[in-house]
């Protein structure tokens, strides 16, 4: 009687302890897990500080921010391919386009029909792509050249990406003089913020007047990507990003960042400064990673004049498609803690965000909305905006 | 009690058509295959239709759950007899049941969102009224389907809540299809309220300007949930979804049905499903700033707080996929100690499984799924690959009873009488043992919290799924 009372208590006991094993971690769960002191314990970054040196200026001219023309023809393009995960290069557009449709593009049918004539007879390819392709001619570019003023006074110059048109590009180089610097040799590099079309596609343009300008792209190019390279005709020296921090010249550096982007694109550069006396300044293709991760990571691992955030320039890929979503309003919200001075964005930051940021009092650099560029909200094509001067 | 007397489901026994593992073999293989050939169909952004765009298919395969679930639970296969349940074949069974699914489901999508609803009551759930105010017919689609998909998340959680929590209360003796109506109306009513007390202020700060008049923005979560979004409110709606599955399957209803008062029972049961919920949705909320940092307000991705917020669901449908499988192919192993014993067990088998299914999605998902490498790409939602793959699983036991591995057989008198003690459980009373090991095993709980706590940093420091 006493052996079976004992194996039940035990057998009891067994019960109860598993029951509150389970129990007990959910207990724990509930009642810790979201509350200010487990977050207490949270480990503080810590600051690197990496000194990268600094620089007196940099102005910021924005050859081109309308990388596409009309909104509902690009989304609707993707859409009927499938949507935002699709491969951009089967999306049919130029230069990739074969004439067989929605997502039935193909590098090699694409680059196929115009490899002769890269880089050297840009209209000719062009007009061959654009009986192909679809809405061919809603492609534009994103690209802005960045002069960097060295304490000692000279300027360094370079490009951040190269556009989508061919067409366009061209036109936009020509008008901003892009085209007899690259000719003279006068940009030090060519930075590719990332593949998507808009900012990497119109490369032949820029190799057609430099096909040996040194080139920067983030080592999460795809293979169609860097074939394309090669095949527009590019003969120089080519720096395959794979560092989180990759000083340029004394006050610039780049930095990598590894995300995921929509059409099967994966990693962005960026560049950051340190100007003199003023703070960092942050300028970005695209920023798919977000403006206050750049921001943060800037924040965690190099050391800058003041410690202080002091301008943004770029594409802060908030609404690009004038989309919008509540998580881009906590960014509205949320980015005048950061204490920038001056704010100069433009394309796939989008027309309501800037709207917003103007809304909420945010010290944005309006533009004059011409060449194309649709709002005077944000610096539109043939704008230039200073940080240090 | 007689087979009649209670469900469908509950009066059938699934037995297996061959010895040891082959029938669980065979049906992973053939399911596998069926999801992979069907995302191929229908999902993949490389495929046929192209669903994953990614909320129409979100929409389509979340409202499918519902649906089945709807046709099991709620209906229990009305209008279908039960000898036709039966004595048909489970591959026409599973075809016709299906079938009758889907175009319940577009009924509903179509006819009572977008053109009843969206026509007559709120713009955003019809894309076409959201085309012509300007919004591009991408986003359109997009922002009505995430409207959609979002009341079936909600129903996802309340609808199988009120037949395993409630048990059908107070409408349990009704026949069909009077009760599957009325439960059905009830939990579709329920979910609007709570769809308009969490959603649709999201909804509502999705148009320039604000709509103010119509919903109250910036929402009342802003503050502890740290965004603006309505991410927050998909995480825990999300884990009550799968903690609702996981009481029902792996733990056998245990421990809320060791109450003997009907009323106490299913208010506790109910109630206490999303007492777990929230605590699992804000340890996987914690878990993900252990590992990755805390978040920053305003930026994207991965170190964004609406997206941990979205994440906390996404990491909690990867439980259920482990449970459901060990359920319905495994025999709900193990079976042989005490009930609290399989129980503990199973939750950390599961757990334990989960973790292992997360790493392999992401380590594999974009190599085969058209989706994208990466945690936080924005159109990254294992929620849909991982509902995609329980749906199959659905049809395969529910409308198909286990088919081929299995088949299905009336219970005997014994066997139906165990389905009550499943409602209401003798197995375990209150002893000094019992509460004396209930102590220990608190003490323990708590530990093995803390142990996880303390590790997921170094977890986080030293462990890397994506490259």
């Amino acid at each position: 009687m006493s052996k079976d009372n004992k194996s039940i208590s035990r057998r009891d006991f067994v019960k109860g302890a598993a029951t509150g094993l389970v129990a007990g971690a959910f207990a724990g769960m509930g009642m810790y897990s979201y509350t200010s002191s487990a977050y207490g314990r949270l480990p503080k970054t810590e600051r690197k500080m990496q000194d990268f040196g600094a620089c007196r200026s940099v102005r910021v001219t924005n050859i081109s921010e309308t990388s596409w023309f009309n909104n509902a023809h690009l989304i609707g393009d993707i859409h009927e391919a499938g949507g935002l995960l699709v491969n951009q290069y089967t999306l049919n557009w130029a230069p990739f386009a074969n004439g067989k449709g929605s997502a039935k593009g193909s590098y090699d049918e694409g680059i196929g029909s115009i490899k002769e004539l890269l880089p050297h007879d840009l209209k000719k390819a062009w007009e061959i792509q654009k009986k192909l392709a679809l809405h061919p001619d809603n492609p534009g570019g994103y690209s802005c050249l960045i002069e960097v003023e060295s304490l000692d006074g000279s300027i360094h110059k370079y490009l951040l990406d190269t556009g989508w048109s061919y067409e366009w590009m061209e036109d936009s180089f020509k008008r901003e003089g892009i085209d007899k610097m690259l000719e003279e040799q006068q940009i030090e590099a060519l930075f590719i913020s990332h593949e998507h079309w808009d900012h990497f596609w119109g490369l032949p343009v820029t190799v057609k007047y430099d096909n040996r300008i040194p080139l920067y792209i983030h080592d999460g190019f795809y293979e169609e990507g860097l074939r394309y390279i090669k095949d527009c005709g590019y003969k120089g020296d080519m720096t395959v990003v794979d560092k989180p921090i990759t000083e340029i010249v004394p006050g610039m550096a780049l930095l990598k960042f590894d995300v995921p982007i929509i059409n099967r694109v994966f990693g962005e550069t960026s560049l950051a400064f340190n100007i003199k006396d003023k703070g960092l300044v942050l300028i970005s293709g695209c920023c798919h990673q977000g403006i206050l991760k750049f921001a943060d990571f800037a924040h965690a691992n190099l050391k800058y004049d003041n410690d202080k955030f002091y301008g943004i320039y770029g594409g802060l890929h908030i609404s690009p498609f004038e989309d919008w979503d509540p998580k881009y309003d906590d960014l509205v919200i949320s980015l005048g803690q950061w204490g920038f001075e001056r704010i100069g964005c433009n394309h796939c930051t989008g027309h309501l965000t800037a709207k917003k940021f103007i809304e909420a009092g945010y010290p944005v650099v309006r533009g004059t909305a011409r060449f194309r560029s649709a709002s005077k909200d944000y610096l539109g094509n043939g704008d230039k905006i200073s940080f240090g001067c | 009690m007689d087979n009649s007397s209670v469900s469908y489901l509950e009066s059938r026994k699934l037995v297996k058509r061959w010895s040891g593992p082959i029938p669980a073999l065979v049906n992973t293989f053939i399911i596998l295959a069926f999801f992979y050939v069907t995302w191929w169909i229908f999902q993949d952004p490389r495929g046929l239709m192209r669903m994953y765009t990614p909320y129409v298919g979100y929409m389509v395969c979340r409202w499918l759950l519902i649906l089945f679930i709807w046709v099991a639970y709620i209906f229990d296969f009305w209008p279908f007899k039960r000898s036709w349940l039966r004595n048909t074949h489970p591959l026409i069974k599973g075809t016709v049941l299906t079938l009758v699914s889907v175009a319940a489901m577009i009924i509903l999508i179509k006819g009572f969102f977008i053109e009843i609803l969206g026509n007559f009551g709120i713009a955003y759930f019809d894309p076409g009224r959201l085309e012509a105010m300007g919004i591009t017919d991408f986003y359109s689609i997009e922002y009505a389907a995430e409207a959609i998909m979002m009341f079936a998340a909600i129903a996802s959680w309340l609808s199988p809540s009120w037949v395993v929590a409630c048990e059908n209360a107070p409408w349990q003796k009704l026949d069909q299809p009077a009760r599957g109506i009325t439960i059905a109306v009830v939990t579709f009513f329920m979910s609007m309220i709570v769809y308009f007390l969490t959603m649709h202020s999201h909804m509502a700060i999705l148009f320039y300007p604000w709509q103010k008049f119509t919903a109250i923005c910036p929402p009342y979560w802003e503050k502890f949930a740290n965004t603006v979004s309505g991410n927050f409110h998909i995480a825990w709606i999300m884990c009550c979804t799968v903690v609702v599955w996981l009481f029902e399957t792996i733990w056998e209803r245990y421990p809320f049905n060791l109450i003997k008062n009907n009323a106490l029972r299913r208010t506790a049961s109910f109630f206490g499903i999303i007492a777990i919920a929230v605590s699992l949705c804000f340890f996987l909320y914690y878990a993900q700033d252990l590992v990755w940092g805390e978040t920053i307000r305003g930026t994207r991705r991965l170190m964004a707080p609406d997206w941990r917020w979205l994440h906390v669901g996404e990491m909690a449908i990867f439980w259920l996929v482990p449970s459901l499988y060990l359920t319905f192919y495994c025999n709900n192993w193990p079976t042989k100690f005490s009930r609290p014993v399989n129980v503990c067990i199973r939750t950390l088998l599961t757990a334990a499984l989960a973790a292992l299914v997360y790493i392999i999605y992401y380590k594999t998902s974009h190599l085969f799924l058209g989706t994208q490498k990466g945690f936080s790409h924005p159109q990254q939602f294992p929620m849909i690959p991982m509902i995609w793959l329980i749906n199959i699983f659905l049809i395969n036991i529910w409308f198909m009873d286990g088919w081929p591995g299995w088949k299905a057989v009336p219970k005997t008198a014994a066997e139906l009488e165990e389905v009550k003690e499943e409602i209401v459980a003798h197995d375990v009373r209150w002893t000094p043992g019992l509460a004396k090991g209930l102590i220990v095993g608190l003490c323990a709980g708590v530990l093995l919290y803390v142990v996880i706590i303390n590790a997921l940093p170094w977890v986080g420091a030293n462990f890397t799924i994506i490259n």
